[in-house]
């Protein structure tokens, strides 16, 4: 049945290589730039979201990949473990690795979400043939979501910081749950026979937009990061991807309709 | 805390808990959220296009943890910030009802223009017309889910902070609304046409009701439907959680002695076995009530 989704590989659009090298990459100088910047100003604590947003799009076409094979139900349960994975390799990475921490919290999750992916695919007998790469590149997702939130919160990723800032202040729950939304729900909002690539992809950037007004919101009460640099991109950069979200959806779409009837038989025939 | 003041709070929380299950159930029945909406999304699949909001953010637990994370994030900040509570939590509720819209619209949007070589048009009206509604929905959720939560930290003093005591709430709430609230929009409204338990045959999937009283059913003839009975319910399910779980230790508090610590867990045991044999007699006696159901599980036995 294809209502979950095509039930073979998704195919179109940009190749799954690249989004790797703007998730890992992008994510990566996010979650260092914000860090280095910081300490000569707080206002630039953004530029970790900006790295998140990257690793979310990333995410998303991860999801998109592996759901694909029929995955209905189960998309919203896939971006959670994603987070869930995220979290744990980004506060261990965090902890042991000093400056190395989001690089230590990264490798930790891909061999998380390589254990996880093995296991589903041999124990589990899933037989999805990309389920060992999608669950590492979920979980790599899922880790630099978490370090570049938390670094736009608190404009480093230093573990007594974060963990002061972020994990005590429960405000981790909403990086949780707002990153692994972000990742999850582009492809289960476009999920369908005719899903584009593009349009899953935009709407990536905009749920990633809406975590980065959040973290801003957060930063307000923390004293190494400002918060209205952080609002400001978010919104409009959730106000230029929603806006092209709706032309993609305009474009993809049977008709757009103000109102009307349901079709008729002959339409349907 | 004086035994009688602790009683008055329970109560205060159980209040706000029960109008959450309600509007939180409402709100999925709006959007056909969570298990009704796989039939939803089935239908123009089997040449029935309809004009039903097709919403399928998650299902409804991680849908309701976001909103009220936000809320209880954003609430919490203010309050740092030392703005009045009754402030902090509106202002929360209404950051999170905005993220909530969006979410409202990308699902609709995209899972319909997804639909395209089945016809299923996108129709904007039911995109303004219900969309505020889910909203107010959801505002009135995280609202009453912060108050539970706020209740809990300031005057319970629970170790656990704003944000992560809400977003445990909002999973509970989504929880109970999608186990306790769908059943009455799924099989009671999107197949009342077929006879009542007669479950639903293959040859039916998809075959859901698209026209009303008058003119095409929507949304929010559905949610009209769900407020009579499964909101409701809904609400006390919940309500009642929460009342119960707090009810143990606010009569036998752990805090006082060992032995009234496992009095609290015994009273708990007690309450879920009651509730187990007290659903057992009410699904018997309903088994016993409605044709179709016995008959079959006769031959079937």
């Amino acid at each position: 049945m294809s209502a979950g989704g095509a039930g073979g590989e998704a195919t179109g659009g940009i190749p799954q290589n690249k989004l790797i090298a703007l998730g890992t990459l992008g994510g990566l100088a996010g979650a260092y730039g914000g860090h280095f910047l910081s300490v000569a100003s707080p206002a630039f604590a953004f530029i970790g979201a900006l790295g998140a947003i990257c690793a979310i799009v990333w995410g998303g076409a991860a999801v998109r990949r592996v759901a694909s094979y029929g995955l209905g139900t189960g998309v919203p349960s896939i971006g959670m473990m994603a987070l869930g994975m995220g979290v744990v390799a980004s506060m261990f990475g965090l902890a042991v690795g000093g400056i190395a921490g989001p690089i230590v919290a990264f490798i930790t999750a891909a061999i998380i979400g390589l254990v996880i992916g093995v296991l589903a695919n041999k124990v589990l007998g899933m037989g999805i043939p990309i389920m060992e790469q999608s669950m590492t590149e979920i979980a790599g997702a899922g880790a630099l979501t978490i370090i570049g939130l938390s670094v736009a919160m608190t404009g480093t990723f230093m573990f007594d910081a974060v963990l002061e800032t972020v994990v005590a202040t429960g405000y981790i729950a909403v990086i949780f749950i707002a990153g692994g939304m972000a990742i999850l729900h582009p492809f289960n909002a476009n999920l369908g026979p005719d899903e584009k690539q593009d349009r899953t992809l935009m709407t990536g950037v905009e749920k990633g937009a809406i975590t980065m007004v959040v973290a801003g919101i957060v930063a307000t009460v923390a004293d190494g990061a400002s918060a209205i640099p952080s609002i400001l991109i978010g919104v409009i950069i959730w106000y230029i991807a929603f806006s092209k979200y709706v032309k993609l959806v305009n474009r993809d779409a049977y008709k757009v309709l103000g109102t009307g009837l349901l079709p008729t038989e002959e339409e349907l025939e | 805390m004086e035994p009688l003041m602790g009683m008055g709070v329970l109560a205060l929380m159980g209040a706000a808990a029960t109008i959450a299950g309600t509007t939180e159930d409402l709100e999925s029945d709006v959007g056909s959220q969570s298990n009704p909406n796989s039939q939803v999304q089935l239908a123009p699949q089997m040449m029935y296009p309809h004009r039903i909001y097709n919403k399928a953010i998650s299902g409804e637990p991680p849908s309701n943890a976001l909103i009220c994370a936000i809320g209880g994030t954003v609430a919490s900040v203010l309050m740092t910030a030392s703005l009045s509570v009754i402030f902090a939590i509106a202002i929360g509720a209404l950051v999170a009802t905005a993220v909530h819209g969006t979410y409202c619209i990308t699902a609709y949007m995209g899972r319909t223009a997804s639909q395209k070589r089945f016809r299923q048009p996108i129709y904007l009206d039911i995109l303004r017309s219900h969309t505020p509604v889910m909203m107010g929905y959801a505002f009135i959720t995280t609202f009453c889910i912060l108050v539970v939560s706020y209740i809990m930290v300031a005057v319970l003093a629970h170790p656990f902070p704003l944000t992560l005591l809400a977003f445990i709430w909002g999973i509970t709430v989504g929880a109970i609304g999608s186990s306790t609230g769908d059943v009455h929009y799924g099989a009671e409204r999107e197949f009342q046409n077929v006879e009542f338990g007669s479950g639903l045959n293959a040859a039916n999937s998809g075959n859901i009701v698209r026209k009303a009283e008058s003119g095409l059913r929507n949304g929010i003839d559905n949610s009209w439907f769900c407020a009579k009975f499964g909101g409701p319910v809904t609400g006390l399910a919940f309500g009642m959680t929460v009342f119960l779980s707090g009810w143990v230790t606010a009569v036998f508090n752990p805090a006082t002695s060992l032995t009234m610590g496992w009095l609290s867990v015994a009273a708990g045991v007690i309450l879920v076995l009651l509730m187990i044999i007290w659903n057992r007699k009410i699904e018997v006696a309903a088994r016993k009530a409605f044709g179709p159901y016995k008959e079959e599980e006769e031959v079937a036995a």
